[in-house]
């Protein structure tokens, strides 16, 4: 969305609320608790909510896009069926034995606590170095990627060096974590947006290796 | 996946409804004439569509020196036809050859030659279409059937302006002894497009 | 509104393109009016076409997503009568409840024949212009990177990028001023072809390109 106009003034809710109902808190308690289940990662659950039609993205909810995808997937890894779903809207109750062992909150609040680590230690010499003048490649692969439209063929300065990190356009289809150096390019708005972008404003996005070239240009 | 009670539209009725409210207060004071709203639906429903672009075509295969006058000024020649008007005041043809094939598409709204191929099928107005046949026109062309080589160039016209393009499809072989007429006949819209080829 | 959603060029999750056999011109005859009213009406509310598509382009993406083409037209045709003091929102709704309300006559309208007459011979965007052209056919040129709020044909996914002036149609009016009713301000139209492989980087096809048809005041000379 990076960029896109018409989504008019930023809603702001004062005292806002950690969550708008109930239901909202139950979903991402479901989220943290059958991820090792549902043996997904970040990255395919952020591919599976982009893949959703761009209607359906834009009139979903924020917990509504997590609970659909929570839904679906849980029914395709065999978590639950589709007939034991439609019992329990209906008031029904289902017999089931438990097929699993369910994380305890012990364990979720120690995984919470530690969180989880994306670096990896690369041996490839890195590409690019604090300094250097980069061009984000212009590619529009159709699965998942990290790199937005609006730096694609934009010229930056790599301004940090985060060594290796997993790289998401892999990781997100299971083709593996194939770690990626990781550097922070900061973009002048005008190079972004034209000319009538504050020539004092920038833009620093988080981009991995294979998303840059050195530029043409410097 | 269940209840999709985001992904709604008003029901037709309403639709219906809210239609004739506005019909009837323009109506009343008096900024149109209801017979004027009829006569343009049966102007492109009964008179104006892809038979006249049809025409044109199978008129450029079979009079050369037509088909230059049309790739000059497409406008000129179709009103010699008989063919002119809204959303056709600045035709342009583009010539399907063997070294291109020539689509048509609208990014940004939904602009069609009116003229010579009517109003627009859902398809040419659909997200998916205005979308993807600047990305990926070999995908969407294989979709509608139609596989261009590799080495042959795929040119897509984006109409962004007041210009209104027309796709010159490719005459098919073996039709040499065919009236222009009967070629009309193979003139499909979608060739006209540049989403279909002409067949014999 | 220029980077909205309708400016959808290259954008991806839109899915297979739905075909239906044998298509008819409308759906419903909700749509033929619609479709008749618009034509119709854009003369007595002073509008143009370019001021329509703005409003278009202009509704929240999630709402331009939702909505079916001719809800559009329908949704943009209501706001027009409000806007221009038609019809008041109240008497609408009114009259949506089946309940009389009271209009007067305002003007006479654009009778059938005329409308026929009018749809026959259009209205060309073509105007003469005196100031020499900056660009011929076979120049390279580049699409600026504007970004503007308003109103614009600039589609995003050429900003930036190199292409070839393949055509010079002349002066036309000029979309962005005239969306605004602030003049028709004519500037020179070209035809601008981009290898694909531009727009979209190495995977496309290096035979294939795109042609856009672009005002001068979006290029500028290739540096």
């Amino acid at each position: 969305m990076g960029g896109m106009h018409g989504f008019g003034p930023i809603p702001r809710e004062d005292n806002e609320p950690i969550f708008h109902e109930p239901w909202e808190g139950r979903v991402l308690g479901l989220m943290m608790t059958t991820a090792a289940h549902l043996k997904g990662n970040i990255d395919n659950t952020r591919s599976d909510s982009e893949m959703l039609p761009a209607k359906k993205y834009l009139s979903l909810a924020y917990y509504e896009r997590w609970f659909v995808r929570m839904e679906r997937v849980c029914q395709e890894k065999g978590l639950v069926d589709a007939e034991d779903l439609e019992a329990l809207w209906a008031g029904q109750d289902i017999a089931s034995a438990p097929e699993a062992e369910a994380v305890t909150p012990h364990d979720i609040r120690t995984m919470l606590a530690n969180g989880r680590n994306y670096v990896r230690h690369l041996n490839t010499p890195a590409l690019f170095s604090v300094g250097d003048i980069v061009c984000a490649k212009n590619i529009n692969p159709k699965g998942h990627t990290r790199l937005p439209r609006y730096a694609r063929g934009k010229t930056g300065e790599i301004i940090a060096e985060h060594g290796g990190q997993i790289f998401p356009d892999t990781n997100a289809t299971f083709s593996g974590e194939g770690p990626e150096r990781l550097y922070t390019v900061r973009f002048r708005a005008s190079e972004l947006w034209g000319p009538d972008a504050n020539p004092a404003d920038t833009v620093c996005v988080d981009l991995w290796e294979p998303y840059l070239e050195a530029s043409k240009t410097s | 996946m269940p209840h999709d009670s985001h992904d709604h539209t008003d029901p037709p009725s309403d639709l219906a409804l809210r239609v004739k409210a506005l019909e009837t207060a323009l109506t009343r004071k008096g900024y149109v004439d209801p017979e004027a709203i009829d006569a343009v639906v049966d102007t492109f429903e009964t008179k104006v569509g892809p038979r006249n672009g049809a025409a044109v075509v199978a008129k450029a295969w079979t009079d050369p020196a037509f088909k230059q006058r049309l790739l000059d000024d497409a406008s000129a020649a179709c009103a010699e036809l008989g063919f002119s008007g809204q959303q056709g005041e600045q035709l342009k043809a583009v010539e399907n050859t063997d070294a291109v094939h020539n689509m048509v598409v609208c990014t940004l709204c939904s602009c069609y030659p009116w003229p010579v191929l009517g109003l627009p099928p859902s398809w040419y107005k659909s997200h998916a279409y205005r979308s993807r046949a600047v990305i990926e026109p070999r995908a969407v062309l294989q979709e509608f059937g139609v596989d261009i080589p590799e080495d042959k160039e795929v040119r897509v016209w984006d109409s962004t302006a007041e210009l209104r393009y027309l796709v010159l499809p490719a005459r098919p072989d073996g039709t040499d002894d065919l009236s222009e007429d009967a070629l009309a006949e193979l003139v499909s819209r979608d060739s006209m497009i540049g989403t279909g080829v002409a067949q014999a | 509104m220029t980077n909205s959603v309708h400016d959808m060029g290259g954008m991806q999750g839109f899915g297979v393109i739905d075909r239906e056999e044998n298509e008819p011109v409308f759906h419903a005859e909700w749509q033929r009016k619609t479709f008749g009213m618009m034509m119709t009406s854009l003369g007595p509310f002073q509008v143009n076409l370019d001021h329509v598509r703005s409003r278009m382009e202009s509704v929240p993406p999630s709402t331009y997503l939702e909505l079916g083409y001719y809800d559009k037209w329908l949704l943009t045709l209501e706001e027009l009568a409000i806007d221009k003091n038609v019809i008041s929102k109240e008497d609408l709704a009114a009259l949506m409840a089946g309940q009389d309300v009271s209009l007067t006559r305002d003007t006479d309208p654009f009778p059938a024949e005329g409308m026929l007459a009018f749809l026959a011979t259009g209205a060309t965007a073509a105007r003469q212009i005196e100031t020499p052209a900056a660009f011929k056919v076979g120049d390279t040129v580049k699409a600026k990177n504007l970004n503007p709020k308003g109103h614009t044909r600039l589609p995003r996914y050429v900003r930036g990028h190199m292409g070839l002036v393949i055509a010079d149609a002349g002066g036309q009016i000029y979309p962005d001023t005239n969306a605004t009713f602030s003049g028709e301000g004519p500037e020179r139209l070209y035809t601008v072809q981009f290898h694909a492989t531009e727009l979209w980087g190495n995977d496309a096809n290096p035979k294939d390109t795109v042609c856009v048809d672009l005002w001068e005041p979006y290029l500028e000379a290739a540096s």
